[in-house]
């Protein structure tokens, strides 16, 4: 049986000091990274700190700022949430495709951004929507944009003491479609071998991709191509996308494999979102 | 050793104070403390849902919740599901359809698809599929499965 302290709390000021109180605190909020971590030996904690009681992160909203998803809500909350469905539904996608239906009552948008896998679902659609990343500390909050919140595999933003409150899509959203695409070896419960999201803005297109390099990237390449070039033959502009990354080969597929896969999914994000 | 924590809560309808361990997980909790096997281990890391239990009325993997986050929930687990002897409607129509060849899934599949079944009384097969995306059957029994659902969702 694994050995750690486990405490609870709802007050944030106390949260922040247990945070610094040790060297190896984990939050815990959906915990389906956390547990299996732990289980495998990556994650040694010497305190559990469970955040369920703070009622601060529980916030899922639309106001005229965006919309705001606190850290506890489940991935399931946010594909049901109707201003997630109807303005950025590139999001709804991203996190209906984390694992099973299961995990997702469990798992958290704060929670798979924090572990800061190169393939999390969510983080190419959260790229391609410019959304940030609202940290909290006892220091006071501030703000970063996702794209600066991954620093590399399993390597976040945050400083010791900092948790993070909520992600916010700022507005405007999109005017236009936005698609998530994974390829994966199984139908569910993997993660994603590429991940690719396209979002249309009117004429203008955003394309972050995952799992092809240490953090998702944003593939300027290809943007640049179609927004500042015109370029209209989707085949050349995804082609493009090599200049972006550099993956990897793993288990769940070979550098080459990943070379290909991510430019015919960016092709048809291309033709998707931007019309054939 | 690790520390224990005292929790309160609701297992199968009946009120329950116990001890957990910290370490332990909700599926090690239910089947070495609350003595209910019926809830299988397979993979523990999520990926398998043999260990699918209802928490506050939601399917999740027991495998990835802590025992003391049970403290103030709800749970129901497969033997909450049969009646003074008469079998749920799920159940029922497993057998009927004989949905299942070894039997290992099943306490987790039929879990599943009572959630579904509560929020959705007449699903569709993407709905079945969406629902069970987390449930494996190495038998491949998934065609009787789906059947069984749908008939349990006409009863």
């Amino acid at each position: 049986m694994l050995s750690y302290e486990y405490i609870k709390t709802g007050d944030l000021q106390e949260a922040f000091k247990l945070l610094e109180s040790r060297e190896h605190v984990y939050p815990l909020a959906g915990g389906t990274d956390l547990i299996v971590g732990m289980r495998g030996g990556k994650f040694v904690p010497e305190l559990i700190l469970d955040l369920k009681d703070i009622e601060e992160f529980k916030v899922l909203t639309e106001d005229n700022k965006g919309i705001t998803i606190g850290a506890l809500v489940t991935l399931n909350e946010i594909c049901q949430f109707k201003p997630v469905v109807d303005n950025i539904p590139i999001l709804a996608e991203g996190c209906h495709s984390v694992g099973s239906y299961m995990i997702r009552n469990r798992a958290t948008i704060a929670g798979n951004i924090c572990n800061a896998s190169p393939a999390a679902d969510t983080s190419a659609p959260l790229y391609c929507l410019d959304a940030v990343v609202n940290i909290i500390g006892s220091g006071g909050s501030r703000t970063v944009p996702v794209d600066e919140f991954f620093n590399g595999p399993g390597q976040n933003a945050l400083n010791k003491g900092e948790l993070v409150q909520s992600v916010t899509v700022l507005k405007p959203y999109p005017e236009g479609k936005g698609v998530y695409f994974k390829a994966s070896r199984t139908g569910s419960v993997d993660l994603a071998t590429v991940g690719v999201a396209v979002q249309s803005w009117g004429d203008r297109v955003k394309v972050a991709v995952g799992a092809v390099a240490p953090t998702p990237v944003r593939a300027l390449s290809v943007e640049n191509a179609v927004n500042e070039y015109g370029e209209k033959d989707w085949s050349k502009a995804a082609a493009l996308v090599n200049n972006d990354i550099s993956p990897i080969t793993d288990l769940r597929g070979s550098r080459e494999y990943r070379y290909h896969i991510v430019e015919v999914l960016v092709r048809r994000g291309l033709e998707q979102t931007m019309g054939v | 050793m690790s520390e224990k924590i005292t929790i309160s809560f609701t297992i199968n309808g009946d009120k329950e104070t116990r001890e957990a361990a910290v370490g332990q997980t909700l599926l090690s909790f239910i089947r070495d403390e609350l003595h209910l096997t019926g809830t299988k281990s397979g993979c523990e890391i999520g990926e398998c849902g043999a260990c699918t239990v209802l928490l506050n009325g939601k399917p999740v993997n027991s495998c990835l919740v802590l025992a003391v986050e049970l403290d103030g929930k709800e749970l129901v687990t497969i033997e909450a599901l049969s009646k003074n002897g008469k079998l749920d409607k799920l159940q029922q129509t497993f057998i009927d359809h004989a949905a299942f060849q070894c039997g290992y899934c099943t306490p987790g599949m039929i879990i599943s698809a009572k959630a579904l079944l509560e929020r959705k009384p007449n699903p569709s097969d993407e709905d079945i599929n969406e629902a069970l995306s987390g449930n494996l059957c190495r038998c491949g029994a998934y065609q009787e499965i789906r059947a069984a659902i749908k008939d349990a969702a006409k009863k």
